[in-house]
């Protein structure tokens, strides 16, 4: 890739709910010279949570990959293993997309040595990789620790069990899976003396986050641990509500205002439960 | 006028034909699953019967109760890919599957095995994050 590439990048659907994530990852990515279409939400879904309904899959993906081609930059660079996955093995199989694949730590890995004259700000941390085995179509886990081992101040620590699955979304079909990953987890940090999880996708993060209010280690997307090196802070306010406690503080931190944007009954019937919801080990 | 099919349908039955040419139904991909300890009923199961259930379901038949229990347990880890000796997509297989046993591919609602796995109200909460997330400027320009 040349220095002024263009691309269009795919941060997907449920990334959303980590507004630091996204904007963290667009932040690295115009750091290494990239100019950035970013494109999300519910208007780019792939559809691969409508297997029950193939039709609204077809009209999801058929429409997706108008938009991207419309975009005209002929890349496109997936955040989410679960998009990527369904671009290659079911939308890309029926429609016609004009643009290249690729995951947002490959392209970063790529740029690696330009993003390392970026991470000029020490972070002083004990990290341990959660890692997951299933994302088989692209290796991101190494692609990842060479790009924290940029990060001055970081020890990445050698431990911690591979788990099931792409992500731990995967794994909440299973709760019992999803328990044990958890255990397994916060035992391997303890064992390896890690005061810090990276997690590498956004559902980990959304369902791991909750663990910093009991174990003695915080969880941290580790983009914002690059971020961070770079003189950058973005809010993990998803965290923050996460960890608020009580309704009435989730309520007092999400805000009035955006409550009432948001629609209140939704915010009760669907937004607050998730919130109140800790991880179970 | 590119020679792809044209519909998901059109994909997947494409994938599924190819699939029952190539599977010989050895069980290998089931036993390098790493989830078959958490499913109802498969400790001990026989591999090959197991996956005898799972061509079943894409052949738009009701498999054998084992194999529903596997399709339930499925996280999408990639372990079978790699074990199948005829270089089928055993992920995409067993995906496929489900997606019959959700009755998406013809087989009867009555004997459908298994619910959709999108949430209640999953786009209007997509939605809601994206506003506490993003300014009204970005939601319009990167998500419309």
């Amino acid at each position: 890739m040349n220095a002024t590439e263009k691309i269009t990048f795919w941060y997907g659907c449920n990334a959303v709910r980590h507004g630091d994530i996204i904007h963290g990852a667009i932040a690295l990515l115009e750091a290494v010279g990239v100019e950035v279409t970013p494109a999300g939400g519910a208007g780019y879904c792939c559809g691969t949570s409508k297997d029950a309904n193939l039709r609204a899959a077809e009209g999801m993906g058929q429409r997706t990959v108008k938009k991207f081609n419309a975009h005209g930059t002929g890349k496109v660079v997936s955040w989410c293993p679960s998009c990527y996955r369904h671009m290659n093995g079911f939308m890309g199989e029926y429609t016609q997309p004009q643009f290249e694949l690729s995951h947002f730590t490959q392209l970063l890995h790529a740029r690696r040595d330009v993003l390392a004259q970026k991470l000029t700000r020490r972070v002083e941390r004990k990290v341990m990789l959660h890692r997951h085995f299933g994302f088989h179509e692209v290796d991101v886990n190494p692609l990842v620790e060479d790009l924290l081992r940029l990060v001055p101040g970081i020890t990445l620590l050698e431990g911690g069990t591979a788990a099931p699955g792409h992500m731990c979304s995967a794994l909440s079909r299973v709760p019992a899976s999803l328990k044990d990953v958890t255990r397994g987890l916060c035992d391997d940090a303890a064992a390896c003396g890690a005061d810090t999880v990276a997690t590498v996708f956004h559902s980990c993060q959304r369902l791991l986050c909750g663990l910093e209010a009991s174990e003695p280690f915080r969880v941290v997307n580790y983009v914002s641990l690059l971020t961070e090196s770079m003189g950058l802070t973005f809010a993990d306010d998803y965290k923050a509500w996460k960890l608020a406690g009580s309704e009435d503080e989730v309520i007092a931190k999400v805000g009035e205002e955006r409550i009432a944007a948001i629609g209140e009954n939704l915010f009760r019937e669907s937004i607050l439960p998730e919130l109140m919801r800790r991880p179970s080990k | 006028m590119s020679d792809k099919p044209q519909t998901l349908v059109e994909h997947l039955q494409a994938f599924i034909d190819d699939t029952l040419t190539r599977c010989t139904r050895c069980g290998k991909c089931y036993e390098a699953c790493p989830m078959t300890k958490y499913g109802e009923g498969l400790q001990n199961a026989d591999a090959k019967h197991v996956v005898s259930g799972v061509i079943d379901w894409l052949q738009q038949k009701p498999g054998n109760a084992q194999s529903v229990s596997w399709l339930k347990v499925c996280t999408q880890s990639a372990k079978c890919i790699d074990a199948c000796p005829k270089g089928i997509n055993a992920m995409k297989m067993v995906r496929v599957a489900q997606m019959s046993a959700m009755g998406s591919l013809g087989v009867p609602a009555e004997q459908a095995a298994l619910s959709g796995r999108d949430a209640k109200d999953f786009f209007r909460v997509i939605n809601a994050f994206s506003q506490t997330q993003m300014t009204s400027q970005q939601v319009q320009k990167w998500q419309r």
